[in-house]
């Protein structure tokens, strides 16, 4: 579906109706084609420090943002995202915190680790969409990354 | 203020009472032990003068005696008689020869004479620097004793007379005389002052005046006072040159008084030597007394110091305190309760201690196992329920056209009940998440925090017309976030259920109550029915139907549990159609 040299949006998301639902509303605003899923947090990692395997991994592809759920299998959120900071490579992507976890503990870990932005997935439908196209856009429209 | 002795420590108080107890015993003692010596020293001197005094008197009594004899026997002699009878004319021989056995030849010191009774000396036979010039001493037929006299300037004398009678009718011609000297024998001196005790003096003269001797030479007599009253029974006590303790005693038959006296000052000297080696020795007792009094003091105080620095120790929470007093007496065995009841005391600590911690880790863990719950309600639970409201939408977006009116509204109600499935799990959350958190105390201006969220709740109104009346509040003590909820919740509730009015209108004010301040917020809403008071603040706990006014039943929950973790009450009065009022209490800033 998405070619890699174009891969704009990670979502990292194990939930697949909050992926159909993210990618949805990321469609209405144009913004679903560039974007690429990862089921958990091992295949996250795998994306950008991956031993090969990964289709995408010798292209050298780097996203224009990183929307990251907190609670996934294998390897979860808070780890993945300690991870990509620790890396020279990935430290400059932005990464969004997409969770529906309210609770403080979470929110300050995500910051202490360098999480560029977080938010609290609404239960209801049409804030969730338009949560998820204010950020889409933010990031790739509005945001300026550093060369 | 200075400390009153009965405030004084024991350790003071023993040894000074002792010392004071001890003191006056010895004191009353040494008086008491003085004025016995003295007393039997002043007797005991008594008793040696009256004695010295009583064998004197009788030498003297004796040797006059003797004189007397002579005389009397003398002028019963006839031809003495006749010698002076015939005026000493006749008879002179014979005269002499009597008066040669009383008066030897070459005898010194002592003379004889007969006088006629017209004042003719008739005879001198011895010294006649001793004859009675003038006149002879009255005599009596009785030979009488004279007083003392002065001769060769210091040498004393007496004179004995009697009278001499001849013829018939036995009338008295003349007068016999003999001049004696005091005579006294170095070894009656001796003996006679031996028996008595060398220390005292022996005085001797006229009962009227001088001349008076020692028996070896002549002194002033003694004062008159001490002359006045001779008693042979009882020693006086009189001044002369010094105190002195003596025995005047008249000696019979002549005018002469005889004196054995004392010096006081010498008869109390053994008695004040007496008193100063008993005061050193009752000096030393005291000494004694107060050194042990105080050395038992200590003794007692010590451990009682030791007791007492110990407990203080305890009570400031070191607890491995214990106290070092030897011995199985009253204070040993107080050491011993006293470790053990520490020991104890350290032990029901330590037990406490551990159960506390036991505890505290039960609470923890119960705590964590809480807020994992807490994350997967929250994650867990909202993650289904957002996609069944998303397909819901989606369905309805994207195949709306193709769906009969009915399932339309079913799918609406699916849309209507997972959003109130949505809020109400937000609400639980933080109603759950504000029994964890710490609650922070502070002062907090009432005044700027209700017209923040007056604000808020103004501008969620849109343009229903709301009136919110701010009273001037006080400032409280706590938690800012915490209160600021439970007024958003309080104003929110108000807001909603005056929407039928117009226009809304809420009131918030203040009443002091105590240290604590009552606030509350009044509307013209929907009111309540007062049975159901006490189910307002119950969590899901509604008592109107979710057509009339939409809400989870959580709010008021919320506000209550903020007020009481504040240590403040809350409460609700109302009536069905005619508003209500919410009160909680809240301590003042200063409190």
């Amino acid at each position: 579906m998405t070619q890699p040299h174009e891969v704009e949006i990670l979502l990292v998301e194990d939930n697949p109706s909050d992926a159909e639902l993210t990618l949805r509303a990321l469609k209405q605003r144009n913004l679903a084609n560039q974007v690429f899923v990862c089921r958990d947090g091992a295949e996250a990692l795998d994306f950008f420090f991956g031993d090969g395997s990964h289709a995408l991994r010798e292209i050298g592809v780097v996203p224009k943002v990183i929307l990251l759920d907190l609670k996934l299998p294998k390897v979860d959120g808070l780890e993945v995202l300690r991870r990509l900071k620790e890396e020279a490579r990935t430290k400059s992507i932005p990464v969004v915190v997409l969770t529906s976890s309210r609770e403080e503990p979470d929110i300050a870990r995500a910051y202490r680790l360098g999480a560029n932005s977080y938010i609290v997935k609404p239960v209801d439908f049409e804030a969730f969409a338009r949560a998820v196209s204010d950020v889409g856009l933010y990031w790739l429209l509005l945001n300026h990354p550093p060369r | 203020m200075t400390r009153l002795p009965w405030n004084w420590s024991i350790e003071r108080k023993l040894p000074l009472f002792v010392t004071a107890l001890l003191l006056a015993v010895v004191l009353v003692m040494l008086g008491a032990a003085y004025r016995e010596v003295r007393s039997a020293a002043i007797a005991f001197a008594s008793q040696r003068v009256l004695r010295s005094n009583k064998a004197w008197v009788s030498v003297f009594e004796r040797s006059t005696t003797t004189q007397q004899t002579q005389l009397a026997t003398l002028v019963t002699d006839q031809g003495v008689r006749d010698f002076v009878a015939s005026g000493g004319r006749s008879g002179h021989d014979w005269a002499l020869a009597a008066a040669r056995r009383i008066v030897p030849d070459g005898a010194r010191n002592v003379a004889l004479e007969l006088w006629d009774s017209l004042g003719h000396r008739l005879l001198l036979r011895g010294d006649s620097a001793l004859a009675s010039d003038p006149a002879p001493l009255p005599a009596s037929d009785s030979a009488v004793v004279g007083p003392w006299l002065m001769r060769h300037d210091t040498l004393m004398f007496y004179q004995v007379g009697v009278v001499v009678r001849a013829g018939p009718e036995g009338r008295v011609v003349g007068r016999a005389v003999h001049v004696a000297r005091l005579n006294v024998s170095a070894l009656q001196r001796q003996i006679l002052t031996g028996i008595a005790g060398g220390d005292i003096a022996l005085l001797v003269g006229n009962a009227g005046g001088d001349p008076w001797t020692d028996l070896e030479k002549t002194i002033p007599g003694p004062p008159p006072e001490a002359r006045a009253h001779p008693d042979t029974t009882t020693a006086a006590s009189y001044e002369h040159d010094e105190v002195k303790i003596g025995a005047v005693t008249a000696i019979p038959g002549t005018p002469w008084m005889f004196i054995s006296e004392l010096s006081r000052q010498q008869v109390l000297a053994p008695a004040q030597q007496y008193l100063r080696r008993i005061s050193l020795i009752a000096a030393v007792i005291v000494l004694a007394g107060a050194l042990g009094a105080w050395w038992i003091s200590r003794r007692l105080t010590t451990p009682l110091n030791r007791l007492t620095t110990a407990a203080a120790a305890i009570a400031s929470g070191d607890l491995a305190q214990r106290v070092d007093v030897p011995g199985t007496d009253e204070l040993g065995r107080l050491g011993r309760s006293f470790n053990a009841m520490a020991g104890e005391v350290q032990r029901a600590r330590s037990d406490l201690e551990s159960q506390v911690v036991e505890r505290t880790q039960a609470l923890r863990e119960t705590n964590a196992e809480l807020e994992a719950f807490s994350y997967s309600v929250s994650h867990d639970l909202r993650a289904p329920l957002r996609a069944i409201h998303g397909f819901a939408r989606i369905l309805l977006e994207d195949h709306g056209a193709k769906l009969e009116p009915d399932a339309k509204r079913v799918l609406g109600v699916i849309d209507e009940n997972t959003r109130r499935m949505g809020q109400l799990i937000d609400d639980l959350l933080s109603f759950s998440r504000l029994g964890r958190k710490e609650v922070e105390s502070g002062r907090v201006d009432m005044n700027e925090l209700v017209r923040g969220v007056a604000d808020e709740v103004r501008r969620a109104a849109g343009e229903r017309p709301l009136d919110i009346t701010i009273g001037p509040l006080p400032p409280a003590r706590g938690d800012r976030d915490m209160l600021r909820q439970a007024v958003h919740n309080l104003l929110d509730n108000a807001a909603k259920f005056t929407r039928r009015r117009a226009p809304g209108q809420i009131d918030v004010g203040h009443r002091a109550d105590g240290a604590e301040t009552v606030y509350y917020v009044k509307d013209n809403g929907a009111g309540f029915d007062p049975r159901y008071a006490s189910k307002l603040f119950g969590v899901f706990q509604r008592l109107h139907t979710a057509e009339e006014f939409e809400g989870t039943g959580v709010g008021l929950a919320i506000v209550q549990r903020i007020v009481h973790r504040h240590g403040g009450r809350v409460w609700a009065e109302g009536q069905v159609e005619k508003g209500a009022t919410f009160f909680f209490t809240l301590r003042g800033a200063d409190a």
